[in-house]
């Protein structure tokens, strides 16, 4: 990959991962689901109510964070490997400051998701 | 194995902070004369020269930090949940969702210091220094908190 093509990739991978991140936490799309305690990984994503009582999440506790991380790496990879793809006076035209706006508006997001938590 | 894993995690964060707080200070304020102070000399740092070591810090401090979660979820979040600490539990949701988007931004934050392009504005540079930095803070104190929230022999 040359230097140009990698400075695309970088710059439309790190944009479009913060945004699929906030979509895959908004929405819950894990791409799994790990339950640490049972060393278990089953694809997609797991709530213990969809199967029995919630307090099943005390006794095998699910982790979302890498599953949410995965599905936004798989999907930015994707914008990634396009922008890469482009021709270069496209790919310059794009404003360089969404590389940072983009991220920092997702962190808002991420702090905005997180407030039910504030509430409990 | 986890206090082991957590030590060396909490270590490799310390040398991430170090690295990425002289780089924020040389990017935002830097060192015109020669530095005759303690923060003259903390700032006056050639800045570039840091962005292989962060990333490589960064990486390897998320890829710990992913380990230990593993069994912060089992053994200490239960009985953080049972106390009902709540908002120590969403500062540290917090600091996950800021860790994973900051791990994405390393390659463009490495192409900024290490490759940029001829028209790329300086502040793009900066801009992504500056929301690393703050990531690496948070992270660095929220997982403190964390870490201490139990207190000495609990």
């Amino acid at each position: 990959m040359t230097s140009s093509r990698f400075h695309s990739f970088a710059f439309a991978y790190g944009t479009a991962f913060a945004v699929l991140y906030v979509i895959a936490l908004k929405l819950d799309l894990a791409l799994f689901t790990v339950y640490p305690s049972l060393g278990l990984i089953l694809p997609g994503t797991h709530h213990s109510r969809d199967v029995g009582s919630p307090a099943l999440a005390f006794l095998a506790p699910e982790m979302y964070w890498y599953g949410w991380t995965a599905t936004a790496a798989l999907g930015a990879l994707v914008f990634g490997i396009v922008a890469a793809l482009l021709p270069e006076r496209w790919t310059q035209r794009v404003w360089p400051d969404w590389q940072w706006v983009v991220p920092a508006f997702a962190m808002i997001a991420c702090v905005y998701l997180t407030l039910p938590w504030f509430r409990l | 194995m986890r206090t082991a894993l957590l030590i060396v995690h909490g270590l490799v964060a310390v040398a991430l902070l170090g690295a990425i707080s002289h780089q924020a200070l040389a990017t935002w304020a830097p060192s015109r004369a020669r530095p005759n102070s303690f923060f003259g000399r903390f700032r006056a740092v050639p800045s570039a020269s840091y962005a292989n070591a962060i990333v490589v810090l960064y990486a390897v401090t998320a890829l710990l930090g992913g380990i230990v979660y593993l069994y912060f979820r089992i053994d200490i979040r239960p009985d953080l949940e049972r106390a009902g600490e709540w908002p120590a539990l969403g500062l540290f949701d917090i600091k996950e969702h800021f860790i994973a988007i900051g791990l994405a931004l390393l390659p463009a934050y490495w192409v900024s210091w290490r490759r940029p392009r001829a028209g790329d504005p300086a502040r793009t540079r900066v801009a992504l220094t500056s929301i690393l930095t703050i990531i690496v803070w948070w992270a660095f104190l929220i997982g403190h908190v964390l870490n201490d929230i139990r207190g000495f022999g609990a």
